[in-house]
């Protein structure tokens, strides 16, 4: 359809070899992006791929250190957001950046709004914004505040915003993360209209099936280099994400054998630790069912974005579940929150071990006595002998270097960042543990040390949620692996020899849900 | 009887819109309707009509209890000496309504009142042409709202902190004008403070004096300001809850904004201290402690939100006469006058918790609109046992 009308003709935006450095790292390397007028455009990769930095390249936030941007055939140089947008190359937020407490026609127009003399022209703005909403096809009150509009509806007033400079090019990062089926399609409908009328869309989401849906052609990055730019309809899921994941199938298949531990597990007549049943959060993950017993290892596979660590944070309580039930060793949970979890023998190590779990400035001592202590309540002090063995236990345990428990944790690096933060909830004696990405950035050492602890800690009857991004990793610890895509619970495969992470991949790249 | 119909349109209006048409038909009297009823019931809105609410309520109070056979409590000699008594705080009220729509505070305009006044006093003293002195005076304000605005601006220091610093400052200059209260005889200025515009006769003589109208063009300044400029409509946007990002992303200038706030803010400051200069007729280091106080209070029982983003320069105005109206009450009861400060308290605290209501409420509405969508859920079965 649109596909035969852009190939012919010039493309409006042609970045070549963009290279940004940051201090220690090369965030781009040598990386091109062609957009086409009338084309919707998805930019593919993991996090970390260098989508965002592009993006931020393009917009002239970040300058380039090498390579060109033409924007219509001219060469230019952003100095900043307003120098593209002046050159039509306007941007659309994942967060919406506009002010909820103004009404819809001021979020959209000011800034160009229309005068009478030294006065605001209300009635004016208003229409003109109605028009602009008219485009998209909407039909707002534009004097009504935009906070009252769902989320969806303040997306597309950002986009009417964007398209009163008469962009050229819109570009939408992850406008989806947090819309819902009806929404998504809304704002697909008003990315059609637009790509009707020339505009040229990049559009960056985590979402498979909606980049199938609406894109036509597609660049994919994997650590800050360029994959390759294809045609959406050439090119077959799985092929895509063993592009951005970086592995043939094959490959990761063999790596997968290698290292695989075998298990006997046998779960009939007993009963489970924890058991969610139609567990789901509005506009986070979608319901799902799941069972954790006793000395068990539950992997969470998914591509990131897929609803992995939501589905840890509402067993865990850290986000209220809208729906289901949550019931842990045959007693209902009502409200789950973390210090009941905790209470109850469930704990989560987050994903985000700088923002949401170690505290910088405290010693390794205090970092682990926190969790301890907020399970006795503040009045309680851990009576420092006890807390003093526990430390030390936990620093022979898991080879915590450098073995001072004084040392400030900041000063530490991140594998043992990590493995002070897996203590902090050890020793709490958790009779279930939820671990999200416990070996994310860390060196290879660490990491086998982090997954021979997490076995041996199942074989003592411990139940442990693994998340990670790391298939092999996932399949070589657990006993049964729960895939994830698009924020749903699409399937869960018993762990086995003839499981791999082929089959995995498969899960998640089959379009149709296997519920 | 004047202001009692005022907050009716918000429920007469909302009345309409049952049966409205889906929103995708224009025209129609019953959609116009419908949009407006959507308008007035209006988070934005409430707090306002709770204000003059309350106001009515009062004057209704007021009537019923202290009316003669000869004479209504409610007649324009009670509002013309609620403005001249109150002229002052509420061009403070208007200049800290700017500064609390961006999320911010100003704790430094009771110290400045005093400051002005004092160095109007002093200057009148050694004998500086009056204008120059009304100039100087406004401008001390000026350079004051200058001075916070640029710390909490380009040095990012708590508003909170910012101004404090300069009340300090100013209090203390106070004490390096004078430590004694200086009292005002020159002509000129004691001619400006007396003029006035008489009305009527007898006992419902009211008067309109300069103050009154130096406050009402304040006023109106600040309506034009915030609401048909891009600058307040950037006010708005700064109070927007993410720290002015959106309106910067926007391509509006939030940096330079948030300084003239500030400004607005001490520049009122300076014109409240000439008018309470007027009122006074005198400058004293020790006059409008916790002056600042009464203006914040003003302003949230106008219905403004202290996080920003949401309040009316009309709605300050009304919680400036209900702070002046609970004055009256108290002395016509022949209470002392501490009990101002007590029904203040009382009325700001159910202030605050309307505002707590209505904000929740709106949520609670947004998330049940979105569920609405799917299927309902199963209606209660009554008494299954």
């Amino acid at each position: 359809m649109s596909t035969t009308s852009t190939t012919a003709s010039e493309p409006v935006v042609r970045m070549t070899g963009i290279t940004i450095e940051f201090p220690g790292v090369k965030a781009l390397d040598g990386v091109d992006l062609t957009l086409r007028p009338g084309e919707v455009h998805a930019l593919m990769g993991e996090n970390g791929a260098g989508k965002s930095t592009l993006i931020k390249a393009l917009t002239g936030v970040y300058r380039i250190d090498a390579g060109t941007i033409a924007v219509a055939g001219t060469a230019r140089r952003f100095d900043g957001p307003a120098d593209a947008q002046e050159a039509g190359v306007s941007t659309v937020y994942q967060e919406v950046n506009l002010a909820p407490n103004l009404s819809v026609a001021e979020n959209i127009m000011l800034g160009h709004e229309v005068r009478l003399g030294p006065f605001v022209n209300w009635p004016a703005t208003r229409r003109a914004a109605r028009t602009h909403l008219a485009r998209l096809g909407l039909d707002l009150d534009p004097m009504s505040m935009l906070g009252t509009h769902s989320i969806a509806i303040q997306q597309l007033c950002a986009i009417a915003r964007a398209m009163v400079v008469d962009a050229k090019v819109l570009i939408l990062d992850e406008p989806t993360s947090s819309l819902d089926k009806a929404e998504v399609a809304q704002l697909f409908d008003v990315m059609r209209q637009l790509r009707a009328d020339g505009v040229a869309i990049l559009f960056v989401s985590h979402f498979l099936d909606q980049v199938y849906e609406i894109t036509d052609r597609l660049t994919v990055l994997r650590n800050g280099r360029l994959v390759g730019e294809y045609l959406t309809a050439e090119l077959p899921r799985l092929e895509l994400v063993s592009k951005m994941v970086g592995r043939a199938s094959e490959d990761l298949a063999d790596i997968e054998k290698a290292a695989r531990r075998t298990t006997t597990h046998d779960l009939t007549g007993r009963e489970p630790v924890l058991r969610a049943l139609g567990l789901g959060r509005d506009g986070t993950v979608e319901p799902f069912d799941l069972d954790l017993y006793e000395g068990e290892i539950v992997g969470v596979a998914g591509l990131l974005g897929s609803g992995r660590t939501e589905v840890a944070r509402l067993l865990y309580g850290a986000d209220r579940a809208d729906s289901g039930t949550l019931t842990v060793r045959g007693a209902g949970v009502r409200a789950a929150s973390p210090l009941g979890s905790l209470q109850r023998g469930v704990a989560l190590a987050s994903e985000d071990r700088k923002k949401e779990g170690i505290i910088g400035d405290l010693t390794v001592r205090e970092n682990i006595a926190l969790a301890m202590q907020a399970e006795r309540g503040a009045w309680r002090k851990v009576p420092a002998k006890e807390l003093d063995a526990t430390v030390a236990r936990y620093i022979e345990a898991l080879a915590i270097h450098p073995a001072n428990p004084d040392a400030l944790i900041k000063n530490l690096s991140g594998g043992n960042q990590q493995k002070v933060l897996l203590a902090r909830w050890l020793a709490t004696a958790p009779q279930l543990l939820l671990l999200d990405e416990p070996t994310r950035g860390i060196d290879v050492g660490a990491k086998a040390e982090i997954q021979r602890l997490v076995a041996e800690l199942a074989s003592e009857g411990m139940s442990v949620v693994f998340i990670s991004s790391e298939l092999e990793e996932v399949l070589r610890l657990s006993h049964r692996v729960v895939v994830m895509r698009d924020r749903q619970k699409i399937g869960e495969l018993t762990n086995g020899p003839d499981v791999t992470a082929s089959t995995v991949l498969e899960t998640i790249a089959a379009s149709g849900s296997a519920s | 009887m004047t202001s009692t119909q005022t907050p009716a349109p918000a429920t007469t209006s909302r009345r309409t819109k049952g049966g409205a048409p889906r929103p995708g038909s224009t025209g129609g009297i019953a959609d116009v309707a419908r949009r407006w009823g959507h308008r007035l019931a209006d988070r934005r809105f409430l707090p306002v009509a709770g204000t003059l609410l309350t106001l009515v309520l009062i004057l209704v109070i007021g009537q019923a209890r202290y009316s003669t056979d000869t004479r209504s409590f409610v007649n324009m000699r009670l509002f013309s000496n609620l403005l001249v008594d109150n002229s002052y705080l509420l061009v403070l009220a208007v200049g800290m309504t700017f500064v609390i729509l961006t999320g911010g505070i100003d704790l430094s305009v009771g110290a400045v009142v005093a400051l002005v006044g004092l160095v109007v006093a002093k200057l009148l003293i050694l004998g500086v042409p009056l204008p120059l002195v009304l100039l100087a005076g406004v401008l001390v304000g000026t350079v004051f709202g200058l001075l916070i605005g640029v710390l909490v601006q380009y040095f990012s220091i708590q508003p909170f902190i910012a101004s404090l610093a300069a009340m300090f400052l100013a209090r203390g200059l106070c004490n390096v004008v004078s430590v004694e209260s200086l009292a005002i005889e020159d002509k000129g200025f004691t001619d400006l403070a007396s003029w006035r515009l008489k009305f009527g006769h007898g006992p419902s003589i009211w008067y309109i004096n300069l103050s009154m109208i130096v406050a009402l063009v304040v006023v109106l300044v600040a309506v034009y300001l915030l609401h048909y400029t891009r600058f307040g409509r950037t006010v708005y946007g700064l109070g927007a809850g993410d720290g002015g990002q959106a309106v910067g992303l926007m391509g509006l200038r939030a940096a330079r904004t948030k300084v003239w706030v500030y400004v607005i803010s001490g520049t009122c400051a300076g014109i409240a201290g000439i008018l309470f200069a007027f009122y006074t007729r005198s400058g004293f280091n020790l006059t409008g402690i916790g002056m600042e106080l009464d203006a914040i209070a003003s302003v949230v029982i106008g219905g403004a939100m202290l996080t920003g983003g949401s309040g009316f320069v009309l709605g300050s105005v009304a919680g400036v006469l209900v702070y002046g109206l609970i004055q009256v009450l108290i002395a016509r009861e022949g209470l002392d006058s501490w009990w101002t400060k007590v029904f203040i308290g009382a009325v700001l605290l159910l202030f605050v918790l309307l505002q707590r209501a209505l904000s929740t409420g709106q949520k609670r509405r947004r998330k049940k609109n979105k569920e609405e969508s799917p299927a309902p859920p199963p209606a209660a079965a009554p008494a299954v046992s």
